[in-house]
């Protein structure tokens, strides 16, 4: 049996999610959904797992506040130390107090920063890069599922009718 | 989606369908622009070109064209500094910590609040720089090793914890901004016609295809984003607040600074959130999405923030006279009696009273009272800025040294130019870019949408 | 120059230091370069590498901004044949005299290359003791003064020499009635000359005599009281009791070299005798040495006679009369004249011989005679002679003279009445010639301009007093094709040929000279500069005798006019100087102008401003004296005596455009000359020399006239808007000798306390010392340690000082437009404050809770006044450090706050955040932007040689400011480095302390226990300005003292066991 996908378009994010539960429940496995807002609650219908971008955050926010640590104390208190005003800086610590703002600084700038460039890579959304949502509706005001009968075993006969009962107001089918 | 009290007042009126929202926000952006824009602009325009040739002379000649002396060191340029990084307060805030709070009120505006505070961020960041005698060695003041070894920068000077903590906020919101706007640039990307808008569209929109593992990261970006905003807009303007806060001049050296400014900067935002808003609601007919509630919002924010600023000024001279030293007591003195009584007057007219009249249901309602004293406040913490850096330093330890300060038109000149690159930005951001965050103003449609709170099956329709 | 003579190298060699015969021997003595330094291996292990490396950073650094800023690339030609005695990198130093015709100063002269670039006073050998006056100190600025004629001139064509020797010698010796008009010559060998010059005259010669400030009256008064008519020495070091009716002594009034230093002996209160000279002045402008006494009364011309008179009559035991306001002090000086008898000295500035009679009377009835005053020592300057000169202009307008010579006088501007001016336009005179180095506004009337040397050019001798000889040496190869005037003079009268640049004729002359009047070693004199002269020359005894009064000054009618000299400007010599007109009056703080001088009280009354700053002008008024009137704007000056007002003489040179120098003019906003009515560059101020009254040919430096309104402002550059110290005590501390001699330290010089808790968690009180937020670096027996002290009692304002500094460290001259926008260069500057009617001393509040600021912002009628040099105080908590973002000013170990000019970005933080407003920021690029290069010789390409190489020029954009000469001790640790011995006490001085006639300025190691700094720092009267904002200056001042009795004063200065409400804790 050829390999299509199949695109079901809604034009409410209500019905869709409906429309996903009913053929979830029928063992159909769907691919991706299309929409122009986030459809909150969709994803473990589908079964999209929650990003992990938050511990990616805090990683890069460690490495930002390790980076402002060493280095400003290697900047002001072993590489050339100076008479600052009588400051003392025979240590870090004696010193730390002037240190603290530049550190959270630095340590936003990382993790923000270091997030934002992770979350376009893993998405692949780059300068340049060509949409993929099958119909331009969809960043508007069309929401659609995507079903690939590769991943299903049920013929594609069964599968319309399944469809049907989730009152779609398109369907698109291609070849791949 | 979670639920909302029915009683609440919609935040969206009229019977708007996502697309009808689609529409609204992308007309202006498709359409022709109105005779009027082109009249703006090109006034905006010209005014920066007028600021941006002061700035060269200032470059070319010293920073002698300025009104400066021996005595005042600072006097219009780091007041403008302190006055644009304060508007720049509103935007993040508005994106940052209302979205933590979950205020569904701030999706209307945060957008081009961003957008604003992001301009006014660019402008504060041009007077630190042109400020300085030496521009062309600015760069010195990045952590590099000079050309004879190991000579770094002074970790110690508040003025680096500026460098340090300005490029961070610029950066951030930059990327919080535009990590909002991929998804709406996707949507005008697919509706438009003309080959080179759909081009420069789809570059812009980094072929954002609005799949729902996207929309899950999309989401948890935003939230730590948020997260990551949030003690940065308190933090910058604390630390742009220690670069008086730590010196040893009367006026300058007072510990009450960083809230006090920080409230300031919001104070000053939101007014000139209002200025703005109020007027691109008319000129681009978001009446619908932005009306008399998000007024009222934020309003009541200028009211408190206003109030929590009248506090510091009281709470200022209170201490400058408990305190009972010499120098600080007659800095105070000076501020309110001295040669630059005026400015003090024009601060606390504009900052203490104005604000308190927002305490009356109908003025905070009023668009044109708010228009009227949006404009008040931020003329109001101009004066504020001035008052705390010239007043303190023009009188200070050794009256030997007192002087007087007159700014030279280079001064105004550059101040006005600002302005006028602010808004030739800001007129640029409403014709090319959505000006309401499209994928968040959809998402609470249902929510707090008029025609779904008015329609019978609005509870069991979920 | 010949190479004959003994140099000595400093003040070593001088004494013969045991270090200097060590160092003499080495051959290579120079070999300390930096490189051979850095290559010392046990620098490496010294623990203070880092430190020297950034102290020679800094030495590099300067080459590198030079070479960075915008300045064209100036190449350096190394020697082809290096002169012996010059050694590249080291200064040379010549000991000479200066001599201009109104100052005399033995002076030592710092050459580096082969160029005079610093002038201080010679401490160890001649009458002056070491002390100088800011025209003396700037004169060195002269010498590359490019507006200087550079070759002869005739008919103001250039000319040759050769050319215009026979022309005028011939002119000369068949001349029938010839006359040299100069100011008083005090060359023995230029006198000489002179004769022979009159001897070659075919028919009658005349030399005239004449100053622009006339003393005749003291000659004319001594003739009548002793027979013959002479200027004693006067010796205000030994006088108890100083009376001065209107004589600025520390300043302008006859000697002021040879008096500051005199009057600096007597103005400590630990002196080991105990004592404190008490100064009454009796004075309408406030001068310097008002500004400076114990009781100072605003007394009018027309007063001087009656209180003269009074004060005699009370010595003897007679009753007089005296205007009220006068009376106070008038007895008060009577009392203290009869308790100290004949160690006192009475001075009277007035040229008038009846005033002068009474003066003589005085001090013969108090013994002065013999005392403080020494008839037999003759000053030789000042022979003025006005009556012969006023003969000799009818004469030159009736066309009497064939030949008339200018030498070193400049009568056209000078002379009240305007007969020269015309008979020279109007070629009254066949032949004219003028030996002033500019085409001034004689010179540019004469046919012929015969340009004399600079005095540092010159070889000359002079006899300032009739028992001492000083000799001045050239320190410079004359830089132009001019010619000594003692060689012009022999060779027109035939007695010598030309020697051009290299001419031996004046040194030949002056060793001839020389020979005839001592018998000294002619080498050993050149080496000191100086000699006194045995005994032998003065003749037998002069007796006083009491005889009747001439002629006392007649009535006035109407306001009384006062035509003053400012310290700066004197009578014009120097008009051309920058430095000096952008010098601030020590009194005014007004640059560049002069202006009527009148009391704010009568101001206000009269409705004229009396308040002005950078954008607010001053009200103009007109004052009109028989027939000549000047518009100029009107100055508050409190304790101007009420009815009169004041006009500094010097002003308004070349009016007319003469050449006179680029800086003598007004400049225009954008650069350029401000113009004229007669289209000329208009000069600055006015010339008020015609309002002298000549009656009977005496000059009168007072005249009654007419001050009327004239409408509009004019804007005037001060340094100081603000006048009052707003009873700050932390800043100046004032008290009164008997305070000081009766009280402890805590009742006139309080510690700053703070409270905190004892162990036993009690209140206590402790200095502000020991409070400290961090555990600082140690600056206390670590190395040197800089530091300074300044005595508010000694130091008399002069401002010696401040030009010194400017000379020393190439601040640039910024011009009056900039200087009124509140932007002077100035490191260093000198904070003058008056009291306020609310101060019962200044800096102390007569009533805390009662205290009004407003009253206090105005100055008391006639207040009391405090001179406080303020320059950066190097503190150890340095405020301005902390806040650069780019490290450009650290704290070198040494206590030195550091600036580092090429790594300053010009962000003005550390100004905005030091709380003496001692730093100064290069607005524009001062050295090469054409508002300043045009119109300022010190940045012209000549004007540049006098730049001191050891310092940077600062680009644009950079913060600069004192660095307490961090040159000087560069060189001077580089020394004992070499020497092997560590930095002696008072081996290292910074130019501010060269200079001061009274050594108010201490400076030295204070961790040097040993050391003058650490004594002047932990004496009773020291403390720190700003003490409790706790940013441990490494600057002391001391305690003004004040010898007079003030009651209020005595009352709030009680020594306190607690301090509640201690000085900086009211409001």
């Amino acid at each position: 049996m050829a390999n299509k996908v199949i695109y079901v378009m809604y034009d409410d994010d209500g019905v869709l999610k409906d429309g996903a539960k009913k053929l979830v429940s029928k063992g159909i496995k769907i691919a991706d959904a299309f929409s122009p807002f986030p459809i909150h609650g969709i994803d473990p219908i589908i079964g999209v797992k929650n990003t992990r971008l938050g511990i990616m955050a805090f990683i890069y926010g460690l490495t930002g506040l390790t980076l402002a640590t060493v280095g400003m104390r290697y900047f002001m208190i072993v590489d050339w130390p100076m008479n600052i005003g009588g400051k003392p800086n025979f240590t870090y610590l004696d010193n730390i107090l002037s240190f603290i703002p530049i550190t959270f600084e630095f340590t936003v700038l990382c993790a923000a920063h270091g997030m934002a460039i992770t979350y376009l890579l893993k998405n692949r959304t780059l300068p340049g890069m060509p949409a993929q949502n099958p119909d331009p509706r969809t960043t508007d005001d069309k929401f659609v599922l995507e079903i690939r009968t590769a991943d299903n075993s049920i013929d594609e006969k069964e599968l319309d009718e399944l469809i049907k009962d989730t009152g779609y107001i398109e369907i698109d089918k291609k070849n791949i | 989606m979670q639920k909302e009290a029915a009683i609440r007042e919609p935040l969206i009126l009229g019977h708007k369908t996502y697309h009808d929202i689609t529409e609204d926000v992308c007309r202006p952006i498709e359409d022709k622009a109105p005779k009027m824009w082109y009249i703006l602009f090109g006034i905006a325009l010209i005014v920066g070109l007028y600021g941006v040739g002061c700035i060269l002379y200032l470059l070319g000649t010293g920073v002698g064209v300025w009104g400066l002396n021996k005595t005042i060191g600072w006097a219009w340029d780091i007041t403008n500094f302190v006055w644009w990084v304060g508007i720049g307060h509103a935007g993040t805030l508005i994106s940052a910590v209302l979205l933590l709070f979950r205020q569904k009120w701030r999706m209307a505006i945060n957008r081009s609040a961003e957008a604003m505070t992001i301009f006014a961020v660019f402008m504060a960041g041009l007077f630190p720089l042109i400020h300085m005698g030496r521009l062309w060695v600015g760069y010195w003041v990045l952590p590099i090793p000079n050309q004879f070894g190991s000579l770094w920068v002074n970790f110690n000077s508040p003025l680096l914890w500026d460098v340090f903590a300005i490029s961070t906020y610029l950066s951030v919101s930059l990327v919080f901004w535009y990590i909002g706007l991929i998804p709406d640039f996707a949507t005008i990307r697919d509706r438009a016609k003309k080959p080179v808008a759909k081009k420069m569209y789809s570059i812009l929109s980094f072929g954002w295809s609005g799949r729902a593992k996207h929309w899950n990261r999309f989401e948890m970006v935003s939230l730590v984003l948020a997260g990551l905003a949030t003690p940065l807009v308190f933090s910058v303007h604390s630390i742009v607040s220690f670069d008086f806060a730590t010196s040893v001049i009367p006026g300058w050296h007072t510990t009450i600074f960083p809230p006090y400014f920080v409230a300031g900067a919001v104070f000053s935002g939101f007014a000139m959130v209002q200025t703005l808003l109020l007027i691109m609601r008319k000129a681009m007919s978001l009446e619908a999405y932005i009306h008399t509630k998000h007024v009222e919002y934020m309003n009541i924010v200028i009211m408190v923030t206003g109030s929590i600023v009248g506090t510091a000024y009281i709470t200022e001279l209170f201490i400058s006279w408990y305190s009972g030293v010499e120098y600080e007591a007659y800095a105070f003195l000076n501020r309110a009696t001295g040669p630059y009584w005026w400015a003090y007057f024009a601060m606390m007219t504009c900052n203490v009273i104005s604000p308190q009249l927002m305490w009356f249901r109908k003025l905070r309602r009023s668009l044109l009272f708010t228009f009227f004293i949006s404009i008040v406040v931020n003329i109001g913490m101009w004066f504020e800025r001035y008052v705390i850096i010239m007043t303190s330093l023009h009188r200070d330890y050794l009256p030997s040294s007192w002087s007087m300060h007159y700014p030279s038109p280079i001064d105004i000149g550059v101040y006005i130019g600002t302005i006028g690159l602010f808004f030739t930005f800001f007129l640029l951001f409403a014709r090319f870019f959505p000006v309401l965050a499209l994928n968040e103003i959809k998402s609470i449609l249902k929510g707090s949408g008029q025609s779904y709170k008015e329609s019978p099956d609005y509870h069991k329709n979920h | 120059m010949a190479n004959t003579k003994k140099y000595w190298k400093g003040i070593d060699e001088l004494n013969e230091t045991k270090s200097f015969q060590e160092s003499k021997e080495s051959e290579f003595s120079q070999s300390n370069s930096i490189e051979s330094f850095l290559a010392d291996d046990q620098l490496s292990e010294s623990s203070t590498g880092r430190r020297d490396f950034l102290k020679f950073l800094g030495f590099s650094v300067a080459a590198a901004t030079v070479a960075a800023c915008e300045a064209p690339v100036i190449k350096a030609v190394p020697y082809v044949m290096k002169p012996e005695n010059v050694t590249p990198g080291m200064p040379t130093w010549y000991a000479s005299t200066y001599y201009d015709g109104a100052s005399y100063a033995s002076i030592l002269v710092k050459t580096r290359e082969a160029r005079p670039i610093f002038i201080k006073g010679n401490k160890h050998f001649g009458i002056t003791k070491g002390s100088v006056t800011p025209p003396i100190i700037a004169s060195v600025l002269g010498v590359y003064d490019s507006e200087r004629i550079k070759n002869p001139l005739k008919a103001g064509k250039k000319s040759s020499w050769a050319a215009v020797d026979k022309e005028i010698s011939s002119a000369i010796r068949n001349g029938n009635k010839v006359a040299l008009i100069s100011s008083t010559v005090i060359s023995p060998s230029t006198l000489s000359a002179i004769s022979e010059l009159g001897s070659a005259v075919k028919g009658e010669f005349e030399h005239i005599q004449y100053d622009a400030i006339s003393y005749s009256a003291m000659r004319n008064a001594n003739e009548l009281n002793f027979g013959k008519p002479f200027i004693p020495s006067y010796d205000f070091s030994k006088a108890k009791t100083i009376v001065s009716i209107n004589a600025d002594f520390l300043s302008t009034w006859l000697m002021p070299t040879e008096f500051a230093a005199q009057y600096g002996e007597t103005r400590n209160p630990e002196s080991d005798g105990g004592w404190m000279s008490k100064h009454f002045q009796f004075e309408s402008v406030m001068s310097v040495a008002g500004s400076n006494a114990d009781y100072r009364t605003m007394t009018k011309p027309s007063e001087e006679e009656a209180v003269l008179k009074y004060i005699l009559a009370g010595l003897r035991g007679m009753s007089g009369t005296i205007p009220s306001s006068l009376k106070k002090s008038a007895d008060l000086a009577i009392k203290s004249l009869q308790e100290n008898g004949k160690e006192s000295l009475v001075v009277c500035g007035t040229n008038n011989t009846g005033l002068q009679q009474l003066a003589n009377e005085i001090n013969e009835h108090n013994g002065a005679n013999g005392t403080t005053i020494d008839l037999y020592n003759e000053l030789q300057m000042f022979q003025s002679e006005e009556a012969k000169l006023m003969n000799c202009v009818k004469g030159i307008s009736s066309g009497k003279y064939d030949v008339v010579l200018f030498y070193n006088s400049n009568p056209v501007y000078s002379f009240p009445k305007d007969e020269l001016k015309k008979a020279l336009k109007s070629k009254k005179v066949k032949v004219s010639v003028s030996l002033n180095s500019h085409a001034d506004e004689t010179g540019a009337l004469c046919t012929y301009n015969c340009p004399d040397h600079h005095g540092l050019e010159s070889w000359a001798d002079y006899q300032p007093k009739s028992n001492h000889y000083a000799i001045a040496q050239p320190t410079i190869r004359p830089l132009h094709d001019t010619a000594d005037a003692l060689e012009s003079f022999l060779v027109w009268s035939g007695k010598a040929e030309r020697g051009g640049k290299d001419s031996t004729v004046a040194y030949d002359k002056i060793k001839e000279t020389f020979s005839n009047i001592s018998g000294a070693d002619f080498k050993m004199v050149m080496h000191n500069s100086c000699v006194d002269l045995p005994q032998s020359m003065i003749e037998d005894s002069v007796t006083f005798n009491s005889v009747g009064y001439a002629a006392m000054p007649k009535k006035p009618s109407g306001t009384e006019v006062i035509m003053y000299q400012k310290s700066a400007i004197g009578s014009g010599i120097h008009a051309n100087n920058p430095w000096l007109h952008e010098l601030p009056d020590p009194i005014t703080k007004v640059t560049w102008d002069n202006y009527i001088t009148m009391n704010p009280v009568e101001m206000r009354k009269a409705g004229y401003k009396t308040t002005y700053d950078q954008e607010n002008g001053l009200s103009m008024a007109k004052v009109t004296v028989n027939g000549v009137s000047v518009t100029l704007p009107i100055y508050p000056l409190p304790g101007q005596a009420p009815g009169t007002v004041g006009i500094a003489l010097g002003y308004g040179r070349g009016g007319n455009g003469e050449k006179i120098g680029k800086s003598a003019y007004q400049t225009a906003e954008y650069g350029g000359y401000a113009v004229s009515k007669n289209g000329k560059p208009a000069s600055i101020g006015a010339n008020v020399f015609p309002m002298i009254s000549t009656d009977n040919d005496e000059f009168y430096y007072s005249n009654s006239g007419k001050l009327s309104n004239v409408a509009g402002e004019y804007i005037i550059a001060a340094t100081q808007i603000h006048h009052t110290v707003m009873g700050r005590h932390s800043i100046v501390r004032e008290t009164t000798k008997e305070i000081f001699d009766s009280k402890g330290k805590e009742a006139y010089n309080p510690a700053h306390t703070l409270q905190t808790l004892d162990d036993d968690l009690n209140h206590v009180e402790k200095p502000v010392s020991e409070f400290d937020i961090w555990d600082a670096h140690p600056v206390e027996n670590v190395g040197h340690r800089w530091g300074m002290s300044i005595d508010l009692s000694s130091c008399i304002g002069c401002s010696n000082c401040l030009v010194a500094c400017q000379s020393e460290n190439n601040v640039p001259v910024v011009g009056k437009d900039e200087v009124r926008r509140g932007r002077e260069m100035h490191w260093l500057r000198i904070d003058r404050y008056f009291a306020s009617d609310e101060e019962a001393a200044v800096g102390t509040k007569k009533n805390k809770d009662s205290f009004s600021y407003d009253q206090a912002e105005i100055a008391a009628l006639n207040p009391k006044v405090v001179h406080m040099p303020m320059m950066c105080q190097h503190c150890n908590h340095a405020p301005c450090e902390t806040v650069c973002p780019v490290a450009a000013t650290t704290h070198s170990n040494e206590g030195l706050n550091q600036m580092t000019y090429n790594r300053c970005i010009g962000t003005r933080y550390c100004s905005n955040n030091c709380p003496y407003k001692v730093r100064r920021f290069n607005w524009f690029n001062y050295p090469s932007y054409k508002k300043f290069t045009e119109i300022n010789p010190a940045q012209d390409d000549l004007g540049r040689m006098v730049l001191n190489p050891d310092v940077t020029v600062r680009s644009r954009g950079v913060m600069e400011k004192c660095s307490f000469c961090v040159q000087r001790i560069q060189a001077t640790k580089l020394k004992s480095k070499i020497d092997k011995v560590p930095v002696e006490d008072g081996e290292f001085s910074t130019a501010c302390a060269d200079v001061c006639p009274t050594n108010a300025i201490v400076v030295g190691d204070w961790n040097d226990v040993n050391s003058k700094i650490r004594k002047s720092s932990e004496n009773k009267r020291s403390y720190q300005a700003l003490e409790e904002v706790g940013i441990r200056p490494n600057v002391w001042y001391k305690v003004k003292v004040r010898n007079e009795q003030n009651n209020l004063l005595s009352k709030l200065q009680v020594e306190k066991k607690s301090h509640h409400g201690s000085n900086n804790k009211h409001h």
